[in-house]
């Protein structure tokens, strides 16, 4: 078994910078831990949840899609080929590695996103087991675990308390990135860490059944009081992809931009008339739920959430998925709509 | 803090229909949230401490808040100055907005607006920005010009413009926020150097003479981005220049948006 000490993580970032990865790692910053791509001198943290997730790498906050000139009187339309450096993300939550279904689906769904998809190919997704969550964790009450394997490449498994990881190499890129880190990595035995505790709070089945029959409903009004309309939460979350096309230009240049967009945002759907059909905080958080546990499972067949809790810890109102989903299980149970 | 007077008080006023919302704060692992109580049984969650960070006043610009006024709100001196700003500014009346007033450790009971612009004049007559702020601002003042601007890149880089600064502000009411003035777009929403640099540096602007210096914003910031450093600086530009200090005077003029003929005028050359 492949082993590194936790103490050395940052010897196997170097050998795989030093390999050609782009690697991205939880690091210090300031009082927070973000990923990050790794430097010579970055603190690897693998003990804090990241502020960000792992979306930042794969879908930018802001990216060039198309590119115009002004070569004499013409706009002449330039080629904009995706920047997709070879990319490890190292030492990442399951949670993070297990929202890439959705984003792989989404961007592949109706059309096929080749710069979404460029940076998808060019990445390793090296998952750790998480040993430790906090009351913000409900992986595993939409279908995830802190050990799932669910996109991974390889796995960090901690090993012997907390000492060192195993490195387990699960399809080919985790291989190529075994090879690649080298002398980084010993071998030896080592006992795996036992995974955290995450206790299931909710059924999402229940959660979507009450979505299905309660689009109208006084509690919407009630559990969106709180929220302020910003876009913390959509912008931290490992799933939520909209975006926003923007154009912007100089005097010699015009570039298309896809900017992060939130359905938080009063703008959203704010139509050109004036008009808005999502008018109150109230219809916004109703759609960021909805789209979660009703929408996506009916398309897709799968939850648009992973339970990270990143959305809680960020929110500056102190709105939680988690809360309202709790909340939800607890009315659809009070009044199964499967009875009438 | 008589926290247990304060909690029978909000249920007295809920009770009464002095109030039909209680915005104030509650505990939520370990951190202080806002809370909203709407029904007397409710009061219990109430709390407060140091760490409650968040401006109550912010929630007034919401639809849903204003539907449910009369609304009383636990207020540190800072938010019941921000409330007085938002008198001044024709934003609020005495009728919507109750204040359970709290500061320096002391429970100050229920109190209409007047008797809040009262209290803040006779007990906390001076604004008390952050000492740590103060001393990093001057810090940062003193730094050559392209060691400034090379911490604001770092620090504006992280902006994700998600604007939770924003939100978190009771200052920041517009119903259509320069950003999002889209026809044509004034400012980039793109989460880059030129967008992100132009985006913080506004609001800071927009927010001077106007910001009572809660750290709502940057206690908001998802980012750790250390907006205090702009706003304060732009409050203390703002004492020293016009010896004004927003927020304990409802009738108060605005200082960007008044005029007097004996202000200095020996910037015009």
């Amino acid at each position: 078994m492949k082993l590194i000490d936790a103490s050395r993580l940052d010897d196997l970032a170097k050998a795989l910078a030093g390999a050609g990865y782009r690697v991205v790692v939880p690091a210090e910053d300031g009082e927070l831990v973000r990923y990050a791509e790794w430097t010579s001198q970055a603190t690897i943290r693998t003990d804090a949840f990241p502020v960000n997730s792992v979306k930042d790498f794969l879908l930018p906050r802001s990216e060039v899609i198309d590119r115009y000139e002004l070569q004499g009187d013409d706009f002449v339309p330039m080629d904009v080929t995706p920047e997709a450096p070879k990319t490890v993300l190292l030492a990442v939550r399951p949670c993070d590695a297990a929202a890439l279904a959705l984003l792989d689906t989404i961007f592949n769904w109706d059309f096929e996103d080749e710069l979404y998809n460029a940076r998808r190919a060019a990445a390793t997704v090296v998952p750790m087991v998480c040993t430790e969550a906090d009351e913000q964790c409900f992986c595993t009450s939409v279908g995830g675990a802190p050990d799932s394997t669910e996109n991974a490449d390889a796995m960090l498994r901690p090993a012997d308390g907390g000492t060192r990881f195993i490195l387990d190499p699960l399809t080919d890129k985790g291989e190529a990135l075994v090879e690649a880190a080298g002398t980084a990595l010993t071998d030896g035995e080592a006992e795996p860490d036992p995974r955290a505790e995450v206790p299931v709070r909710f059924d999402p089945e229940r959660v979507r059944a009450w979505l299905e029959e309660n689009f109208e409903s006084d509690l919407w009004d009630l559990m969106s009081l709180a929220c302020l309309g910003c876009g913390a939460c959509a912008y931290a979350c490992p799933t939520c992809h909209c975006f926003d096309i923007q154009d912007e230009s100089t005097r010699s240049e015009v570039v298309r931009l896809r900017n992060w967009d939130s359905c938080g945002f009063g703008l959203f759907t704010r139509h050109a008339g004036g008009h808005n059909p999502r008018p109150d905080q109230a219809a916004r958080w109703r759609n960021r739920v909805m789209h979660k546990f009703a929408y996506i499972p009916e398309r897709f067949s799968m939850i648009g959430c992973t339970g990270c809790g990143r959305c809680a810890r960020v929110c500056p109102a102190g709105m939680a998925m988690l809360d309202a989903c709790v909340r939800i299980a607890q009315e659809s149970k009070k009044a199964p709509v499967y009875e009438s | 803090m008589d926290l247990e007077k304060m909690r029978q008080d909000a249920a007295a006023l809920l009770e009464g229909g002095r109030a039909t919302l209680v915005v104030g704060f509650r505990e939520r692992a370990g951190e202080c949230v806002p809370a909203f109580v709407t029904a007397a049984e409710g009061t219990a969650v109430l709390t407060y401490d140091e760490s409650c960070m968040a401006n109550p006043a912010a929630y007034l610009r919401k639809t849903e808040v204003r539907r449910r006024t009369p609304v009383a709100l636990v207020a540190r001196p800072e938010v019941m100055r921000s409330l007085i700003l938002l008198k001044a500014e024709h934003q609020v009346s005495d009728e919507e907005v109750l204040v359970l007033g709290v500061g320096d450790d002391t429970y100050h009971g229920v109190l209409t607006l007047a008797e809040t612009e009262q209290l803040l004049n006779e007990q906390y007559p001076d604004p008390s920005p952050d000492e740590a702020t103060l001393a990093e601002i001057e810090r940062i003042q003193a730094l050559p010009p392209e060691e400034r601007a090379r911490f604001w890149s770092e620090q504006l880089a992280k902006c994700t413009r998600c604007y939770a600064c924003r939100a978190a502000c009771p200052m920041c009411y517009c119903e259509r926020c320069i950003v999002e003035r889209n026809v044509p777009q004034w400012i980039s929403t793109a989460a880059r150097e030129h967008g992100n640099y132009a985006w913080n540096v506004i609001r800071a602007f927009h927010l001077a003479g106007r910001c009572t210096e809660c750290g709502a914003c940057e206690a908001a910031c998802p980012q750790g981005i250390p907006l205090m450093l702009l706003n304060s600086l732009m409050a203390r530009e703002v004492r020293d220049t016009y010896g004004e200090k927003p927020g304990y005077d409802a009738e108060a003029q605005p200082v960007i948006g008044s005029w007097n003929k004996e202000d200095d005028d020996d910037f015009i050359r």
